[in-house]
């Protein structure tokens, strides 16, 4: 079964003539273990057609199955959850909870999935030791570099083992190599445990990453080729940590 | 999909933590609550403590039953005035034990261009009715032409042992101080019987009869066979208590009333404020959570939660305050007397909570309106 299925979505957004149609009969299959790069000039309606597939916005027309479920029958409770177990989100500006330092970040989604404290914090300790921050678990936000609080945040969203991370330009905030390399260390964890993962980027070198680069045009889904997929999966890729 | 209650405890986390984060803003919402708990609480502790006060003298008084003239239900509000005789008519009803009169009237006096106002009992030895509950110094029985007064009266008004007094026309020589008679804007003073006849101008009359009853009567039908004479009515001495208790009540309880809100006002003000600010600024993490799962009535908690326990925390500071504030206060000024009882202080954190819960809705209607679809736009 398809982890997310987009059959047939449609977006507009407002009414009569200042009507924008966003998102233009777009249908997508993405696989467990898909790395999916989604391209496409500004405004052309990649973040919400990746609001559609995170239930952050229903579509005017079509529908979004996430692993066989329509969404458009879940209640908002039942949605919540639904992305609390299903989903993780890494955005462009990290999106970290201030008050929190990195560790409690990471635990954050665990607590609110019923996880003891005690459990959370052990898991979030050993992911972000695997994100190369174990010196980094009692810092706050404002205290971490750009390349570390994405760290933070790819460790927040792999915590309850979901099957599908949404990335929203995760490198813009960052400078190239810092951006290039946390990226590739989000598809390169994905890819080892077999999630899919859907990232929107301009970045070019992200190709390398992908297993499927798909190019949005005006809302509608122009071209789908097939990436370099050049991950080492099984062993670290060695690159310099940002 | 792995079905969970809500966990309350990862919620309770993140609303101290974000409390933690703002010291300041904490610190405001916290002193607020304090500040109005020690308001509501050191009102509430005055007017019990008062309310107390005004019984206590009564309760010492030896009566199963207060007999008044009709319509008189107090020793303040309307005047009582019996005719010795009534005594007669007492003795002889049956299951009644003892019958003594009790006279005792307010009187005022200029001292220092301040008003001082007496309740003048008289002291009857014969009978032993109208003794000070307690002498502190001085003697305990006044002489012909003395007077023991209250010792708050006497340390407060600068009246020594010794000094004379104007009352009622009449120059009386301080002889003692007693305890327990203070009463806010009187207190008690006790003289002997014949000076206090003189001074209430009661001559063949007294104001009450204190009635005892007999050992194994059924003190209900004493009451209705002294009330068979229509010109007086029987009272209970818990009944009396109350009555004279309720001078107090219907002198504070608008003031009380008028404080306690000005104190809820105080208090969910600065805590309602603190905790919208905060939740505006912190919108987009509120956004944040919403989108990575947490759900609307989770984040209701996370905002209901840091009120709650901000208030909580105001809370103890302001009762600890009231409580420390008002013993030491008692200490230098003896007109404050207060009682701080389980009880008020227990009403006084349900307000204080109910005062948290409701500051908290107009933030969390804000949160029900927070799109996560927002946290996408940079
Ligand atoms: N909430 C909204 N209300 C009205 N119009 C919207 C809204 N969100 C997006 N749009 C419009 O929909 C179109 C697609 O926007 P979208 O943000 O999906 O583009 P994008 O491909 O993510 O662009 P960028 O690369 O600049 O992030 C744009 O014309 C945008 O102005
Ligand atoms: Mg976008």
């Amino acid at each position: 079964m398809n982890v997310v299925s987009v059959q047939d979505v449609s977006k507009t957004f407002g009414a009569g003539h200042t009507a924008v149609l966003a998102v233009d009969h777009v249908s997508l299959d993405v696989d467990a273990g898909d790395i999916v790069l989604v391209m496409g000039p500004s405004g052309s309606g990649k973040t919400t057609l990746l609001s559609m597939i995170g239930t952050l916005m229903s579509p005017t027309a079509g529908r979004v199955l996430i692993s066989g479920q329509d969404i458009s029958v879940l209640s908002a409770a039942q949605l919540s959850r639904l992305r609390l177990q299903e989903f993780g989100f890494v955005f462009q500006t990290f999106n970290l909870l201030s008050a929190l330092t990195a560790e409690e970040n990471v635990m954050m989604p665990l607590l609110t999935a019923g996880v003891s404290r005690k459990h959370a914090r052990v898991k979030a300790r050993a992911s972000l030791e695997k994100l190369q921050l174990g010196h980094r678990l009692r810092n706050l936000p404002k205290d971490l570099s750009g390349g570390e609080k994405q760290r933070v945040a790819i460790a927040r969203s792999l915590a309850n083992d979901p099957r599908l991370i949404l990335a929203d330009e995760p490198t813009a905030n960052l400078d190239a190599k810092t951006g290039q390399d946390v990226t590739l260390l989000l598809c390169e964890t994905a890819c080892r445990e077999n999630r899919a993962v859907i990232i929107v980027s301009h970045d070019q070198r992200l190709r390398t990453a992908a297993k499927r680069v798909i190019t949005i045009e005006d809302g509608r889904l122009t071209t789908e080729e097939g990436g370099q997929h050049d991950l080492h999966c099984r062993m670290h890729a060695g690159a310099g940590l940002p | 999909m792995q079905e969970t209650g809500i966990p309350a405890g990862a919620m309770l986390f993140l609303a101290v933590k974000n409390l933690v984060q703002e010291k300041t803003r904490l610190l405001i919402s916290v002193g607020g609550v304090a500040f109005s708990v020690l308001l509501i609480m050191s009102i509430q502790g005055l007017y019990q403590g008062w309310s107390n006060k005004i019984g206590e003298y009564i309760r010492t008084v030896p009566a199963d039953y207060w007999v008044t003239q009709t319509g008189a239900t107090d020793m303040f509000h309307t005047p009582s005035v019996l005719p010795l005789t009534v005594r007669d008519f007492l003795t002889g009803v049956e299951g009644v034990a003892s019958a003594k009169p009790f006279s005792g009237r307010r009187v005022a006096f200029d001292h220092n261009g301040k008003d001082i106002n007496l309740y003048i009992i008289a002291d009857d030895v014969e009978n032993n009715v109208g003794a000070p509950a307690r002498v502190v110094e001085g003697k305990a029985v006044p002489e012909r032409g003395e007077i023991i007064i209250d010792a708050v009266v006497g340390r407060s008004e600068n009246i020594r042992i010794g000094d004379t007094i104007p009352v009622a026309g009449r120059t009386l020589k301080v002889a003692g101080y007693s305890e327990g008679g203070y009463i806010l804007s009187f207190s008690f003073a006790f003289a002997t019987k014949d000076d206090a006849e003189s001074i209430l101008q009661l001559p063949g009359a007294t104001n009450f009869f204190l009635v005892t009853v007999k050992d194994g009567t059924a003190t209900g039908e004493v009451a209705s066979r002294i009330e068979a004479d229509p010109a007086v009515d029987a009272i209970t001495k818990d009944r009396f208590v109350e009555n004279n208790t309720n001078i107090v009540r219907d002198t504070f309880l608008p003031i009380i009333l008028v404080l306690l809100l000005i104190g809820i006002a105080v208090g969910m003000t600065v805590i309602g404020l603190t905790i919208f600010t905060s939740t505006i600024e912190k919108a987009r993490e509120y956004g944040v959570l919403k989108a990575i799962g947490v759900s609307n009535r989770q984040l209701y908690t996370v905002v209901v939660e840091q009120a709650v326990t901000a208030a909580v925390l105001g809370y103890a500071l302001g009762a600890g305050l009231a409580v420390v504030i008002s013993a030491a206060a008692g200490q230098y000024v003896p007109e404050f007397i207060t009682e701080i009882r389980w009880f008020d202080a227990g009403w006084i954190f349900a307000v204080t909570v109910a005062m948290a819960v409701v500051s908290s809705l107009l933030p969390v209607r804000r949160l029900a309106h927070i799109d996560p679809a927002e946290v996408f736009r940079a």
